[in-house]
């Protein structure tokens, strides 16, 4: 059978489903959209959500990497989206970015530290940092939303930090292609990549071998926050101003990707470039739904829908794949 | 061999895993350029001591020195870095990581381009399997493949040669001729052999006592988390150690109260 020939490919590319999957939602969402979907502007906008969403998901699959998981991201994103604006509106926009970046990174480090110190599951350690870290956006704004004043919205800081476009693509989707090149690099050609696969695949084989698994979780869990909250910074740049529920559910759609892109929950395997393509098919449902019409209610039991039945048809996938 | 002091020394070890007394009072010296087997029953504590030895586990109580130094803190990483090398009975591989990968986990060679380390991937595919295959390693296996696809005797192959690769002082056996050929467990014997003749420690576990008798100038014997004896193969026949065994060590405090 000549299908057969795709088998070890299959095996070896646990994102190649979600490419299938991707590669069908665009034809068909092309083809019953009325050209609403398809065009370069909408294109523009779906590659923008996908810009923050993914470098989200790329963090949460670091942490997947290693056999964790890390659920507080919608609310490190918030965080770092407030930190931001209100930095933005005193200082100049670059050093605002980094103080949102630190914010991420010691949420990360509260994350890491809690999980590898104690022994707690990551699960239920970070489902209480997502709550923390909302309660704390929510009561930081008061009700109210912060906001970078339209005089301020100007200049190449406030531009590059997702507040304008170049060549046509709001600038936060070069810093995923920015980020996205490091990461595979780290991940693929580094020992610190080699370490953390090592740690998902088996943390007792790895801790054998004289590596220090805990640390090596700690580094994901930084590098998670860091980037969730960079994700929130860059969207912040872009709307100008931000409230307490900023990035609210988006740790499931963080996390939805990179099982769609073939992470796998347990550690170990993991793809980049599949938890990309998990948040591109993500934005592009959320975005079908409001071209077509479709109230946004609906959006997330639709999304819920697809999560099932992709996660469904890659498993499938996979299993066929592993037969001989 | 016992006028020169002990590389590594046991003092009076325990180790706790909650209820459970896996070491009881340990104390045993092993010297440079010695072939120690350790035998003992299933559940004996043979592992649970080398572990402790290799730094996976860290003592309740008790001592362990390298070298005449003290060990304060226990971690795989330490041990490593003294020159403790030891291939694992159920644990070591990765099986999500190829084989080049798992043959140097925790110390990558790298390249450096403007300070930042790269693996060097030329070096961890070519070394590799170069020293895997004296131990079995089919050679239509590359050293891409992951070790989930590799059979039994094959990752207990990468392990072994992965141990020679890097031997410094001591490298300790955990059942290692374990889903191994005739030849290779042959292979494996005299492997230990040598490397003992260069000097190093080897300390070597086995359900075989007969293989053990011939190969080991000592034997320690575990029962129960316990030494119950520690003899050598001079002063035992291969049927006496049998017998020790069996009867959990008895005889030879027998013979050493004559």
């Amino acid at each position: 059978m000549t299908l057969s020939i795709a088998k070890p490919l299959i095996r070896r590319h646990a994102e190649l489903g979600i490419f299938l999957i991707g590669a069908v939602l665009i034809v068909v969402f092309t083809l019953t959209s009325d050209g609403k979907w398809a065009n370069f502007y909408n294109i523009g906008t779906i590659l923008q959500v996908t810009a923050t969403l993914g470098l989200m998901s790329l963090g949460v699959a670091l942490v997947i990497g290693t056999g964790e998981i890390d659920i507080s991201v919608g609310s490190t994103f918030g965080m770092g989206a407030l930190a931001y604006l209100w930095l933005a509106a005193h200082v100049d926009p670059s050093l605002a970015a980094v103080a949102a970046i630190a914010v991420g990174a010691a949420i990360g480090l509260v994350n890491g530290l809690l999980v590898t110190r104690t022994g707690t599951p990551s699960l239920i350690i970070t489902l209480g940092t997502l709550m923390i870290f909302r309660g704390i956006s929510i009561a930081l704004t008061e009700g109210f939303s912060f906001s970078v004043p339209y005089a301020a919205r100007k200049g190449w800081a406030y531009f590059g930090l997702g507040g304008g476009e170049f060549l046509g693509f709001n600038t936060a989707l070069y810093w995923l292609i920015i980020v996205l090149v490091i990461l595979m690099a780290m991940l693929k050609a580094m020992p610190f990549g080699n370490r953390l696969l090592a740690v998902g695949g088996s943390a007792e084989s790895a801790h054998s071998r004289g590596v220090r698994v805990d640390r090596i979780k700690l580094s994901a869990f930084v590098l998670c926050g860091v980037l969730a909250a960079f994700a929130g910074t860059l969207e912040a740049g872009k709307l100008g101003f931000a409230d307490g529920s900023m990035g609210r559910l988006m740790e499931l759609q963080a996390i939805a990707s990179c099982v769609l892109g073939g992470c796998l929950l347990a550690g170990g395997r993991m793809s980049l470039i599949g938890a990309l393509m998990g948040a591109f098919v993500l934005s592009s449902v959320q975005s079908y739904l409001v071209v077509t019409g479709v109230r946004p209610q609906w959006f997330i039991l639709i999304l819920g829908l697809i999560v099932v039945i992709a996660a469904y048809g890659d498993r499938s996938l996979r299993q066929w794949a592993l037969r001989k | 061999m016992t006028n020169t002091h002990p590389l590594i020394q046991v003092k009076s070890l325990d180790l706790h895993f909650g209820a459970f007394h896996a070491l009881k009072n340990v104390s045993v010296d092993f010297h440079a350029g010695e072939l120690i087997g350790l035998v003992g029953d299933n559940g004996a504590g043979k592992t649970t001591l080398i572990r402790v030895l290799c730094g996976i586990y860290a003592p309740s109580s008790g001592e362990v020195y390298f070298d005449g130094k003290k060990i304060e803190k226990f971690h795989p990483k330490l041990a490593i870095d003294q020159g403790i090398e030891t291939i694992q009975q159920s644990v070591g591989l990765c099986d999500n990581l190829s084989i080049a990968r798992n043959f140097y986990l925790g110390r990558e060679p790298v390249k450096r381009v403007l300070g930042i380390p790269f693996l060097d991937f030329a070096k961890m595919r070519e070394k590799s399997t170069r020293v895997i295959r004296q131990f079995g390693l089919r050679e239509n296996v590359s050293a891409d493949d992951e070790v989930e696809r590799l059979s039994g005797g094959e990752r207990q192959s990468v392990k072994i040669g992965r141990a020679v690769e890097f031997m410094n002082r001591v490298v300790i056996m955990d059942e290692p001729t374990n889903h191994l050929s005739v030849r290779e467990r042959e292979h494996v014997n005299e492997l230990a052999v040598q490397l003992k003749e260069q000097g190093l420690l080897v300390i070597y576990i086995t359900h075989d006592i007969f293989q053990v008798h011939k190969l080991a100038d000592r034997v320690v014997i575990m029962e129960n988390g316990e030494k119950v004896a520690d003899a050598s193969t001079d002063a035992l026949t291969a049927e006496e150690l049998e017998e020790v065994i069996r009867q959990g060590g008895r005889l030879v405090e027998k013979r050493e109260a004559v």
